[in-house]
């Protein structure tokens, strides 16, 4: 194992122990403990109970969870409809270019929170927790694409301009065929432009979640447990309220150490 | 280029100066005897007669003075401009006899004739005064003053508790507008700077007494801090740069119980409600068996029985709630069913009522006679913690009963837009803020034909017999000239209400309040203004 990749592991040994708090038997996210609401740690509920008496730790890995499964899921979509944009623009006649990045600019001077809002307040009332999820990765996947695809756009350019693609042109390759050719050479930028999406998702589906926009009760997200930080009442009435914060920041240092050229 | 960095150095040290002169910023000196406590915002005006804010309100209270005041312990009109009243029996022509001597805050003589003035003012500018509305046909008011001390008020029609409305009206300068410079209240307004403080100085020339003829107000003035942040509001209460918080969350209380034990009292349910109500317009979107689960009765109250609202106190409100079962909190003493009779907390009862209303279960999940699962959804605004965990709360109550719901927060304008145009919702949790203790208040609520009737908006003849019966009773309430009339209206009201849940009352959050242990004279209410309704007796004990 090289040390280079120890947040990966690190991160996966995360992500599997979430998962086996989440599977253990009578563990829930939404049970209501209304007798024991926000108390500290405790035998039966080991990072103590959130205002409504739920488990912090069931919650927080389900939390943790979620927000990866959903980010690198929504990442993954915006770094292809990056890479299919971006190398179309970059391939396509100068006219179709210039059109494709006036979209891209027109996306990127877009106010996005209003729009998160009026998109979250469209939608159909009767969409169950796990839909909301779903919606509000789907949504942060179709407002992350337009700065990635523009770096692809000036990666494309430039091998456009290379020479051996200018020789495989004067060999006779056309369309698809020299796109084949372009994409893996496209990967050395690709992969960075996943993996920076990934926390920037992770860290805009918290603050949605925090507006109160983002995944609906009862599935535990970052944002709603970090609600519970605004208010400093009860910050003093236990520290465990910290937990979930404290986690979220680690999860972000670690995606943010993945070395970029794994 | 080497200047140009000079230059944007320059900007940015003069940048960072200014936000850190911002930040920074303290509060407000104190001045001597002088009270102070915060406000929300700023005040968007400071003219009395066009006040519509809590923040406004605030500086009316306290610079306006008023013909009659509402006693907010007693619950009963006091003269105060005034020396005496009475109203005639036909119930149309009120008159007035001002007290001897009156005088401005600027020292000029304060007649008949300025009283007349301020209550024609706000007659004449009709919906910019909300208070006019209050006359009920503001347009056929007329307003005489035969004499320097006598004003009278004849009306086209009855209106009931008449004298509180004066409670509203300013009595300013004839032809004089001061924005709240000169005042005939207790206090006029010395100084406001935008965003920071508005400060009131004592009115040297207010005429009223203590019962032991000590001059009042006792207090030298009124500092109002302008702080949106309740932390920041708490903060300067615990430094001791404020001296009351009025509505204060259950979580403050609690914090604050624990440092300053003896400063904070609970006063008891307010008069204000939380509830939730189902979408029963026929004009909505939802499917057919939908609107029938909600037109039905039987539905409804099985919703209620299955809802604890025992916890919905003690978990969201920390036991700063009380269990809610109509729209007259028991805080409103005049007006409460006593003999109410509503269908209790009780799942089993609930899950045999749905039984009979031909709902079953199909595993957990309850399905209606026609086999569609129970499914709805629950809104309310994003931001409002306490309702965000109340409908959690009800999502686990009613999977008890086999229903599965889910909670949707919404942002306030689209929420609206949702209840009074598309009526694109089912189920709908919100809180009424109820000022005045008379449910005439409430007639745009109740009446069928109104747009804000939430269950069922702007019905254009009452949909059921029982809602007929509530616009009959609240129309004979509004009319009717004998009290036992009118509260046996009411009454009846409340039990209709108690039976059919058009709206599911859930609790009535308890008024909470701080009060700082050197100020003397409090006596907190649970009517707005809660803390300083008698601002004339409180002051400082000792030196800040």
């Amino acid at each position: 194992m090289r040390i280079r990749l120890l947040p990966v592991w690190l991160l996966v040994a995360l992500a599997l122990g979430a998962s086996l708090i989440v599977a253990l038997p009578g563990a829930s996210y939404a049970y209501q403990d209304r007798e024991h609401t926000l108390t500290g740690a405790s035998l039966q509920h080991p990072a103590g109970t959130d205002e409504l008496g739920r488990d912090r730790l069931v919650r927080v890995s389900a939390a943790l969870l979620l927000s990866l499964a959903g980010a690198l899921a929504a990442s993954a979509l915006t770094t292809a409809a990056a890479a299919a944009i971006g190398a179309l623009a970059a391939f396509a006649p100068r006219g179709v270019a210039w059109l494709v990045m006036l979209v891209c600019d027109a996306f990127l001077a877009l106010p996005w929170l209003f729009l998160l809002m009026m998109v979250r307040s469209a939608l159909p009332l009767q969409a169950s927790p796990a839909h909301s999820a779903a919606i509000t990765f789907l949504v942060l996947a179709a407002l992350g694409w337009p700065a990635c695809a523009r770096a692809v756009y000036s990666g494309g350019l430039g091998l456009k301009r290379s020479d051996w693609i200018m020789q495989a042109r004067a060999s006779g390759l056309r369309g698809a065929q020299l796109i084949r050719q372009v994409l893996p050479n496209l990967r050395p930028l690709l992969l960075p432009q996943f993996l920076v999406c990934v926390p920037a998702f992770v860290i805009a589906e918290a603050n949605l979640g925090a507006l109160g926009l983002g995944i609906g009760e009862p599935l535990p997200s970052w944002g709603g447990m970090l609600l519970e930080l605004d208010n400093s009442a009860l910050l003093f009435r236990t520290q465990w309220v910290y937990f979930p914060v404290a986690l979220l920041i680690l999860v972000l240092l670690l995606l943010e150490a993945i070395p970029v050229e794994a | 280029m080497r200047r140009g960095r000079v230059l944007a150095g320059f900007l940015l040290a003069i940048l960072t100066a200014m936000a850190a002169k911002y930040c920074l910023a303290q509060a407000a000196m104190r001045l001597p005897g002088e009270l102070a406590w915060n406000i929300g915002y700023d005040p968007k005006t400071f003219d009395p007669a066009k006040v519509d804010d809590i923040d406004s309100e605030t500086v009316r209270y306290l610079t306006g003075g008023v013909l009659l005041r509402f006693n907010r312990l007693t619950q009963k009109v006091e003269p105060q401009l005034a020396e005496s009243w009475n109203v005639s029996p036909d119930g149309k022509t009120i008159t007035f006899r001002l007290r001897a001597g009156l005088k401005f805050s600027d020292g000029s003589a304060l007649t008949s004739r300025d009283a007349a003035w301020s209550i024609q003012r706000v007659l004449l500018l009709g919906d910019s005064a909300p208070v006019s509305a209050e006359f009920v046909a503001p347009d056929g008011v007329h307003v005489d003053a035969p004499d320097a001390r006598t004003v009278i008020v004849h009306l086209p029609q009855r209106v009931v508790e008449i004298g509180k409305v004066f409670d509203e009206i300013a009595i300013e300068p004839a032809g004089r507008l001061s924005e709240g410079r000169v005042t005939s209240g207790p206090f006029y307004v010395a100084n406001y700077l935008r965003s920071q403080y508005v400060r009131l100085r004592r009115n040297p020339y207010y005429e009223l007494r203590d019962a032991d003829g000590s001059v009042l107000p006792r207090a030298s003035g009124v500092l109002l801090d302008i702080v949106e942040n309740p932390e920041e509001q708490i903060r300067l209460f615990l430094r001791g740069d404020s001296d009351v918080i009025d509505r204060l969350s259950p979580e403050y209380y609690e914090m604050l119980r624990q440092r300053n034990p003896g400063t904070v009292r609970d006063l008891g349910p307010s008069l204000n409600t939380e509830q939730m109500w189902f979408n029963q317009s026929p004009a909505s979107p939802l499917p057919a068996w939908e609107k029938a689960w909600f037109r039905n009765q039987a539905f409804r109250v099985a919703v209620s029985q299955a809802i604890h609202r025992d916890d919905i106190a003690r978990v969201v409100y920390l036991g700063h709630a009380t269990p809610a079962y109509s729209f007259i909190s028991p805080a409103n003493t005049a007006w409460y069913n006593r003999n109410l009779a509503p269908p209790r907390t009780d799942v089993a009862a609930a899950r045999a009522g749905l039984l009979r209303a031909g709902f079953r279960l199909q595993g957990a999940q309850l399905v209606d006679a026609d086999g569609h699962p129970v499914r709805f959804s629950i809104l309310t605004n994003a931001g409002n913690d306490e309702r965000l965990k109340m409908a959690t709360l009800i999502q686990q109550d009613l999977s008890a009963v086999g229903m599965q719901v889910n909670v949707v927060t919404l942002d306030f304008p689209a929420l609206i837009e949702r209840l009074m145009h598309t009526q694109d919702y089912e189920a709908c949790l919100l809180g009424l803020e109820n000022v005045d203790a008379d449910p005439n208040e409430m007639m745009n609520i109740w009446l069928s034909s109104s747009p804000n009737h939430q269950w069922s908006p702007s019905e254009k003849t009452p949909a059921t017999a029982w809602e007929a019966e509530i616009d009959k009773e609240m129309n004979l309430q509004a009319t009717s000239r004998s009290d036992a009339v009118r509260k046996a209206a009411v009454d009846r009201v409340q039990q209709i209400v108690a039976d059919e849940e058009p709206f599911i009352y859930l609790v009535y959050p308890n008024v909470l309040v701080a009060v700082s242990t050197r100020l003397e004279g409090a006596q907190p209410a649970v009517l707005e203004p809660e803390l300083w309704w008698n601002v004339e007796d409180l002051h400082l004990r000792g030196t800040r």
